[in-house]
């Protein structure tokens, strides 16, 4: 180790905890360009932060700072603090080589005038693009522990958001869409997205059928594999949840962020964890502490949104797969009277508790699997339990989105769905 | 704060070389102290001490930020020559790199007191509880490149979670929150609240769909005008309220303003995030649209920045936003507002709101509500979501306004493009005809 603050703070550890102890270090850069009609704002930052997270008699702290100075008080003040006593992780042990960020960032692309053409020429003129913010970004985390880790990652980052109003007559509808890139700009998916959001609900139509086959766009997918995330993270399962049973017999769901980064904030190694293998729940996803509670291997996803609160467990790059894909063609001719959900209107809400989800959005209504004109709003609703199990159908065309960590979906359908 | 105000000034001067142009460094010291309680333990402990700050040059033609994650002189140099180069100005000579400054040690937030001092408030309130208790100590300095520089520091304390309260037939999870600058009455208001949120009450049945007749009592009605006036206000919004200035949009009856300087309420300031005193200003004067919230990027020729611009931190770039939002007392009594009401639903808490500018609509989220019929309570329901259009609800406001003015504490954190500032509102009793309600689940 070449810094002397980091040094300092890992010896304070040591004394306070001697074993029981990480220090979390994240240097990042990071250009944005938000572009409007009325002119360019950039904004250029360069954040550092330094966390510790140590067991002092046998009970856990945590203290934050944006140097190591910062953090040596934090953590003598929370010190003073009794906290109940908790039995520490089993810590994990690995050495990396260090990394450091890439260099300077490229500055993002200004997009603004070729996305506004594409949402016009999209909503044929109804919606108008308002706003488009675009980041570049790169990281570097390190994790050292007491039980001799110190590892080291870098990360990089292309996401930003959009607004767009739709007008007709004297209605409007404003459209926020949050898009990630990993492979380069998509201009067109995204310029879809937007004028749907923003022109759908202005057909004043409500829908037409009160039950049905339900279609989602992969971002409403991707919103409710998001929504459903909590199930595989929590200690206690609801009572409603069958472990053998849970999603149709189609259905996998994995996460693998190995691809963004070999460690996760903890610095156990990334892997591949299918969280649900052929419609039965096969595993949870464990941070180190709640892999110590239930006497579990820690599958590399204690997730660190920021450097100022502590890891738990969560997603880290979560997707629906299956053996049988078939073409959104298909599954569009399978929709013998539905809907075709194209974007939520708010967000969606599972109540785990009592076993209900109530999704809104806007969308196309469907018959003999032809589009039969928009439909401005509408509600899917019921039990969970129901909805996870009538999954039929989910198509090849999968995309990740950022909710905030990506979350992949394809169009997927589903059977026998309520609608008000 | 230890920058050198007269040395950084000096560097921000050749920035603003037209009237327009504004140039200034915003630095941030933050202390965060946050606690988990579960049933009286404390399950986990946290401390949070950061600095930042950031140089802003905003002219006609766009505008450019630059943030670092230290806030000392070397930190306030990197900042404004990344700016210069950013415009296309020589930047600052580069001096040889010094260790960072040692900043001087953030003031004792005095936690101890309250870690003593909140078990007997739960044990005797709340035995059986989930509940976060976060107190934070944000210090702030703004150096333009014209005028003085100004420093202003917030103390807050926040409350939230759930507990276990009793109900007619049975226990059940009630979500508590409590949001309040740190005074010598907080520890007395949030006793209160304490005790009024864990009162027995019947069990709540699924509330109903349709329209219906509303009450916000006990302040809650400032969470609805936060989201249909406060919002559409800020200069720059476009909105159904756009270009209807001086119309007359409701009973002459509502006065509503937005006044930073209550720092009695959490979203209070003495200084904006641009330096800028605060100034109240009429929202709604005697039923018409009256003013809106600017920052010195919206002040027009005439009219300065009415001390509205605000930031998350020192990372991003201020917006013109609310702060706390007061709607005026009127003459009537409870039960004479309950009359008027005659039949429909009396709502003391709203979770929370959401409102698209763009078309007026707006909802706002109840945890439960007391059904009233014939003019009196009735039994209660449970959670529901309330929505319609601004235009539409201004002008359903019933005009018998409550007489007592109170403070919704547990309105505090309000999102816009990703920025998350403090706000809070104090309200009378209202009643509002035809709103769309429907259960929430």
């Amino acid at each position: 180790m070449n810094d002397p603050g980091f040094d300092r703070v890992c010896e304070e550890l040591s004394r306070r905890a001697p074993g029981e102890w990480e220090l979390y270090q994240k240097t990042g850069e990071s250009l944005d360009l938000e572009a409007t009609v009325a002119g360019r704002a950039t904004t250029a930052r360069r954040e550092e932060g330094w966390a510790a997270r140590w067991w002092e008699g046998s009970a856990p702290r945590f203290a934050s700072g944006s140097s190591p100075e910062n953090l040596q008080r934090a953590l003598a003040g929370v010190s003073r603090i009794s906290t109940s006593r908790e039995p520490p992780p089993a810590w994990p042990a690995a050495k990396s080589p260090p990394r450091k960020a890439s260099g300077s960032i490229e500055p993002p692309p200004d997009l603004f005038e070729e996305l506004q053409r594409q949402v016009s020429a999209e909503s044929r003129g109804e919606a108008l693009l308002q706003g488009l913010a675009v980041r570049r970004g790169a990281s570097t985390e390190r994790v050292v522990n007491g039980n001799g880790l110190d590892v080291s990652f870098s990360g990089e980052l292309f996401d930003g958001h959009a607004l767009a109003i739709g007008r007709k007559g004297s209605r409007a509808c404003e459209a926020r869409v949050v898009f990630r890139w990993d492979q380069g700009p998509d201009l067109e998916s995204l310029a879809r997205r937007l004028a749907d959001r923003a022109t759908l609900p202005l057909s004043d139509k409500p829908t037409p059928v009160d039950r049905g086959e339900w279609l989602l766009e992969p971002s409403v997918g991707a919103a409710l594999l998001s929504a459903l995330a909590p199930l595989f993270c929590e200690d206690t399962l609801p009572k409603w949840v069958h472990r053998a049973e849970l999603f149709a017999p189609l259905v996998t769901i994995a996460d693998d962020a190995s691809a963004d980064a070999l460690y996760d904030g903890e610095g156990t190694q990334t892997r591949r964890v299918a969280v649900v293998e052929g419609g039965a729940l096969a595993a949870r996803l464990h941070d180190l502490r709640s892999a110590r509670r239930e006497d579990a291997t820690p599958t590399g996803h204690g997730v660190r949104p920021s450097y100022r609160v502590p890891p738990a467990p969560g997603p880290r790059r979560i997707f629906f797969e299956t053996d049988t894909p078939v073409p959104q063609r298909e599954l569009l001719a399978r929709v013998r009277r539905g809907l075709f959900a194209s974007a939520l209107t708010s967000p969606a809400r599972f109540d785990f508790e009592r076993d209900r989800y109530e999704v809104e959005f806007t969308g196309i209504a469907v018959a003999g699997g032809r589009a039969h004109g928009p439909v401005a709003g509408a509600r899917a609703r019921g039990r969970i339990s129901q909805l996870l199990r009538r999954i039929t159908g989910l198509s090849t065309d999968r995309h990740f989105f950022p909710m905030p960590y990506p979350a992949g979906a394809p169009t997927l359908l589903v059977e026998r769905t309520d609608f008000d | 704060m230890n920058l050198d105000t007269a040395t950084v000034a000096r560097w921000l001067e050749p920035l603003v070389k037209r009237p327009e142009e504004i140039a200034e460094v915003f630095a941030e010291r933050r202390r965060e102290i946050t606690i988990d309680w579960r049933d009286g333990e404390i399950r986990e402990a946290r401390e949070s001490l950061t600095e930042g700050l950031s140089a802003r040059w905003k002219g006609l033609s766009g505008q450019r930020l630059a943030f670092v994650s230290r806030c000392d002189e070397e930190g306030a140099r990197q900042a404004v020559r990344a700016v210069q180069r950013e415009i296309g100005l020589s930047p600052l000579p580069v001096k040889p790199a010094r260790g960072r400054e040692e900043s001087a040690a953030p003031a004792g937030l005095d936690a101890e007191r309250w870690i003593k001092r909140l078990p007997a408030l739960f044990t005797r309130h709340a035995p059986r509880h989930r509940l976060r208790w976060t107190l934070r100590d944000v210090a702030r300095q703004v150096i333009p490149a014209r005028g003085d520089a100004s420093v202003f520091a917030r103390r807050l304390m926040s409350l939230d979670g759930t507990f276990t309260a009793a109900s007619r037939l049975g226990d059940e999870k009630r979500d508590f929150a409590f949001h309040a600058p740190v005074g010598e009455s907080t520890a007395e208001e949030l006793r209160v609240a304490l005790t009024h949120a864990g009162q027995p009450r019947d069990t709540a049945t699924p509330c109903g769909e349709g329209e219906t007749d509303v009450v916000l009592a006990a302040g809650c009605a400032a969470v609805l005008f936060h989201e249909i006036l406060s919002h559409p206000l800020e200069a720059g919004a476009e909105s159904p309220l756009s270009g209807l200035e001086q119309a007359r949009l409701g009973p002459a009856e509502v006065e509503v303003r937005d006044d930073a300087n209550r720092l009695d309420l959490f979203g209070g300031y003495e200084r904006d995030d641009e330096g800028v005193a605060p100034r109240m200003v009429k929202l709604l004067d005697a039923g018409r649209l009256s003013g809106r919230l600017t920052d010195r990027a919206h002040a027009v020729a005439g009219a300065p920045s009415n001390g509205h611009a605000r930031r998350a931190g020192p990372q991003e770039a201020p917006l013109p936003r609310g702060s706390n939002l007061l709607v005026g007392p009127g003459h009537s009594t409870a039960d004479e507002i309950l009359r008027r009401l005659s039949s429909g639903l009396w709502i003391e808490q709203i979770n929370g709101g959401s409102v698209e500018l763009a078309s007026g609509r707006f909802r706002l989220y109840f945890p439960r509500a007391r059904r009233v019929r014939r003019g009196r309570m009735a039994d209660e329901c449970g959670a529901g979501v309330l929505s319609g259009e601004i235009l539409p609800v201004l002008r359903s406001i019933d005009p018998g306004i409550g007489r007592e003015v109170r403070a919704c504490r547990a309105l505090a954190w309000c999102a816009r493009g990703g920025q998350v500032v403090p706000v809070q509102g104090a309200a009378p009793d209202m009643l509002v005809r035809k709103f769309f309600v429907r259960p929430s689940r």
